[in-house]
């Protein structure tokens, strides 16, 4: 691969998250019963008229500002004519020279690097119908079926320059576009679903800068598809190139099960698909303060977000970075942290015990979890039995202080109690303490995690460690090491 | 001019079989339509804005309110084949060559 540059542009789909259609009235609900919610104007009847939804200009303006573009106070819809089945118009309402924003700028982290992308343009346009195809991929089905209820849905297309020079960077553009979506709140984003996809075109210059093909790679549902398709496809063009061959402009699709891209079709030019002024439709023109309306209610976005925990609270690129990308936990962090809480010792909460119980489902309001925290500081229960505190909380929306209560749990820091209990310890494990006495100190930790069994987790675990490394100093004085 | 294998191209991405009969008879009418078109090019248009659209209308927005759809089975009268509440067409994939 080396000698070769690798040129990547991608093309994005976002489903707006509007509760009607892009031109008609229907309900957007994933997940319906198939052509339940489909009308003349979804299902391209004749006589049907579109009008414009504002929710969904609202949103690709929302989109378009928190991606930094230019937006176009003009624009114009297009019809951009194609036969297939699932477009049941045969064309489809999009925009073509005259898009609604255009010039935006994402920056982003690929390891460590700031990386930034120009946004070459962002339009809106109408969802195709859903096909479903027989068999288990589209290659060698029989027969396709066809629901229109995504027919109509408002997308956004966002396309980029094609200047990412890695497979790893275009996964880490397309994460970033996704979190700052989110943040905007403009689409759920859910490549499960398909309300955020993706194609990728990709270019090897066996020279910087000569003149090659493209290659057009569709069916990436999932960030690791890009990245693997990407990776294949440059390859790929690669052994196309030694072995004196030519790169063929063409549209491919990633097949999931085999690991690799596969010809779809010749790629079609622009002419092919005779865009024309879309004559039902009259050009869009934007007031200027409804943009700046829209623009003033943005929120913070991602990476001023992590600027901002690293500055104002001193946290780690690890935590600020689990922090940013779930917004939930980003909210309970600020409004736990809010109340003067110390912020390192949240964000370990946070973004462990707290990340991991939230993914599993549910949520502990920020009064509740900052009450918890508070015990487990002021040492009025253990970490450990805070753990369990948690779980509860989580599971069955208990409240902290009133369920600490109820199970007794206090800390138990009475150096006699402890001291029976570590010598207990200790004589079940002679070979163990031996070892220790020996050198190996990391064996304490075992010791530790015995103690703190064998009091339910109740032990206060400096004291236990304080006390065991006093009782073991003993047993080393005892047999002292061998020189 | 319209080329014979313009035609061709223009029956393929409408998806129409012509025979070469039909070939000739669609070029020669497609000519026509771009002669009637050149008769505009002798008005004089040099003060006329570049326009897409009839009239001076600007964009009229609805609001984001559900309204009622179609019944599923209302929705799928017209298909020809429809099989579990969907439209079922030949497959879509065109033979890898």
């Amino acid at each position: 691969m080396t000698g070769y540059e690798i040129r990547i542009g991608l093309e994005i789909h976002v489903e707006l998250a509007t509760n009607t259609k892009i031109f008609c009235g229907c309900a957007v609900e994933f997940g319906a019963p198939p052509n339940s919610q489909c009308c003349p104007v979804c299902l391209g009847l004749p006589g049907s008229l579109p009008v414009l939804n504002r929710a969904a200009v609202e949103y690709a303006i929302r989109a378009a500002l928190a991606l930094n573009c230019t937006i176009n106070l003009y624009s114009e819809f297009v019809r951009k004519n194609y036969f297939y089945p699932d477009l049941p118009k045969a064309f489809q309402i999009t925009q073509d020279d005259k898009p609604l924003a255009v010039n935006g700028l994402l920056r982003y982290y690929l390891g460590d690097e700031l990386m930034e992308t120009q946004i070459t343009r962002l339009h809106l346009e109408e969802e195709a119908g859903k096909s479903i195809h027989s068999g288990e991929s589209i290659i060698g089905s029989e027969y396709t079926s066809v629901d229109y209820n995504r027919a109509g849905i408002p997308l956004a297309e966002i396309v980029t320059a094609p200047t990412m020079n890695s497979p790893a960077q275009a996964r880490a553009f397309l994460e970033q576009l996704r979190l700052v979506l989110q943040y905007a709140g403009v689409s759920d984003c859910k490549m499960e679903n398909g309300s955020l996809r993706c194609d990728a075109n990709i270019t090897v210059h066996p020279e910087p800068g000569m003149r090659v093909e493209k290659v057009e790679i569709k069916n990436l549902n999932s960030f690791r598809a890009l990245e693997r398709a990407l990776a294949y496809e440059a390859e790929r063009q690669v052994r196309v190139l030694e072995r004196g061959g030519t790169v063929m402009p063409e549209t491919r699709t990633w097949d999931e099960r085999a690991q690799k891209t596969v010809r779809m079709r010749v790629k079609a030019g622009a002419p092919d698909y005779r865009y024309f002024p879309e004559p039902d439709l009259p050009p869009l023109e934007l007031d200027a303060a409804w943009i700046e309306e829209i623009r003033s209610t943005l929120p913070e976005l991602p990476l001023e977000k992590e600027a901002r925990y690293q500055e104002a609270y001193g946290l780690s690129t690890y935590d600020t970075g689990v922090l940013v990308r779930a917004p939930q936990l980003a909210q309970v962090f600020e409004a736990t942290v809010a109340q003067g809480r110390d912020p390192k010792f949240v964000a370990n909460w946070v973004t462990g015990d707290y990340a991991h119980l939230a993914r599993l489902g549910g949520t502990v309001s920020a009064e509740h979890f900052g009450q918890l925290l508070d015990m487990i500081s002021s040492g009025a229960i253990s970490a450990a039995q805070g753990k369990t505190v948690l779980q509860e909380m989580f599971a069955r929306g208990v409240s902290p202080r009133e369920f600490v209560a109820e199970m007794g749990f206090t800390v138990i820091a009475d150096r006699d109690f402890l001291g029976k209990v570590i010598r207990e310890v200790l004589t079940g494990h002679p070979e163990l303490v031996e070892r220790y006495c020996n050198g190996e100190d990391r064996l304490l930790g075992f010791f530790v995690g015995q103690v703190m069994k064998a009091t339910n987790g109740r032990a206060e675990p400096r004291l236990v460690n304080k006390l065991l490394v006093e009782a073991l100093a003993e047993g080393r004085n005892w047999q002292p090491r061998a020189e | 001019m319209i080329s014979r294998a313009e035609v061709v191209r223009m029956a393929e991405l409408a998806m129409l079989e012509l025979n070469e009969v039909e070939i000739a008879l669609y070029q020669a009418d497609l000519n026509r339509f771009l002669q009637s078109g050149a008769e505009l090019r002798k008005v004089n248009t040099q003060e006329v804005r570049l326009s897409s659209h009839v009239g001076r209308a600007s964009s009229r927005m609805r609001e984001d309110v559900i309204q009622r759809s179609l019944p599923q089975e209302k929705a799928l009268r017209n298909g020809p084949c429809v099989v579990d509440g969907c439209f079922r067409v030949p497959r879509v994939m065109e033979d890898v060559r």
